[in-house]
C-alpha cells in the first residue's frame, strides 16, 4: 500500500472480489424459486402430409401442419423477471410415440421474451415456425400427439433451469393425407 | 526550470506506515458499505444492474478517498534518529 499503483491495485481487486460475492447472492436469492406458470394451448387447424423433404432425403415422410393458440398466465409469468432474469426462451414441443421410435420430441415453435416485454402472451390462429417432420410414416391417423410449452431462464449468474409449463394439449392427426395446397 | 523541478520534487508523495494501514482500511470499508447498499438496493427494485453501479460508485470514491496519498495519512511519521555524521566521517577515513 505504499504506492498510488499498489492502492489502485489492491481496490480494485477488493471490488472485483466484492462484486463477485454480490452476484453470487443475487445468485442464491433466486435459486429455490418455483419458475413453473400455467400455459393454455390448443389446436385449430391439424393437417397432415406426406411429402419428400428434400432436406434429408428425396423419400417421402410425413409432415404435419398446425396452427396453434397458445395464452400464458398473466398473473403467473410476468413475476418470472426477477432481478437474476434476462430472458426467457419460449419453445413448444410436439411429443409422440410412432413405430419406428419410442418417443419422439419436435420443436415447432419459439419465442424470446426480453424481461420489460409484455410477458402476458395471448396468439390466436399462429403458425409453426419450423417444419414438422417425422422421420417416416408416424404421423398419419396418430392419436396422440402432445403440445407442450416449456422455456428457458437466462439468469444473470448461476444456473440456466429449464421449465415446463403447467399444462399440455392432446391432439391427433387425421386419418387421411392432404394433397391440396395449404 | 530547476526551480520547477525543485518545487515538484518539494510535495511530498509517501504515506507513513500508519497512513497506508489506514488507506486500506478505509478503502475496504467504503467497498463493502457500498456493495452492501447497493444488494439491498438492487433487491428491493429488482434490478442487479443498480446494485453493480452503487458498487462502482464506490469504487470511485474509494479511489478518490485512499489512492492520491493526501496529507491525512502523512501524521505519524517515524522517529528516525538524527543523522550522525561525525560517525559516517570516521568510517570514510579508516578506509
Amino acid at each position: 500500500m505504499h504506492t498510488v499503483l499498489t492502492r489502485g491495485n489492491a481496490i480494485l481487486a477488493y471490488t472485483l472480489s466484492v462484486s463477485a460475492c454480490l452476484t453470487f447472492c443475487c445468485f442464491l436469492s433466486t435459486v429455490f424459486i418455483d419458475y413453473r406458470a400455467n400455459a393454455t394451448l390448443n389446436t385449430v387447424k391439424v393437417i397432415v402430409k406426406n411429402v419428400p423433404d428434400y432436406s434429408a432425403s428425396r423419400e417421402k415422410n410425413d409432415l404435419g401442419y398446425l396452427t396453434f393458440d397458445l395464452k400464458t398466465d398473466f398473473l403467473h409469468l410476468t413475476p418470472l423477471f426477477n432481478w437474476n432474469v434476462k430472458q426467457l426462451f419460449l419453445y413448444l414441443t410436439a411429443e409422440y410415440q410412432t413405430q419406428n421410435n419410442e418417443f419422439n420430441q419436435v420443436v415447432v415453435w419459439d419465442k424470446i421474451v426480453l424481461r420489460g416485454d409484455n410477458a402476458a402472451l395471448d396468439f390466436k390462429n399462429m403458425n409453426t415456425k419450423y417444419y414438422f417432420w417425422d422421420d417416416g410414416k408416424g404421423l398419419r391417423g396418430n392419436k396422440n400427439i402432445t403440445l407442450t410449452l416449456s422455456w428457458n431462464i437466462i439468469p444473470n449468474a448461476g444456473l440456466l433451469p429449464s421449465v415446463s409449463a403447467l399444462g399440455s394439449h392432446t391432439f391427433a392427426f387425421p386419418s387421411e393425407y392432404t394433397t391440396l395446397r395449404v | 526550470m530547476s526551480a520547477w523541478m525543485q518545487y515538484f520534487k518539494s510535495i511530498p508523495t509517501h504515506m507513513d506506515y500508519d497512513g497506508q494501514a489506514r488507506a486500506e482500511k478505509l478503502s475496504r470499508v467504503i467497498i463493502t458499505l457500498f456493495g452492501v447498499v447497493g444488494l439491498i438496493w438492487g433487491y428491493v427494485i429488482q434490478q442487479f444492474s443498480q446494485t453493480i453501479y452503487i458498487l462502482g460508485a464506490g469504487f470511485v470514491m474509494a479511489a478518490l478517498i485512499t489512492v492520491p496519498p493526501w496529507p491525512m495519512y502523512r501524521r505519524k511519521p517515524l522517529d528516525w534518529q538524527k543523522s550522525q555524521s561525525e560517525v559516517t566521517t570516521k568510517l570514510k577515513k579508516k578506509k
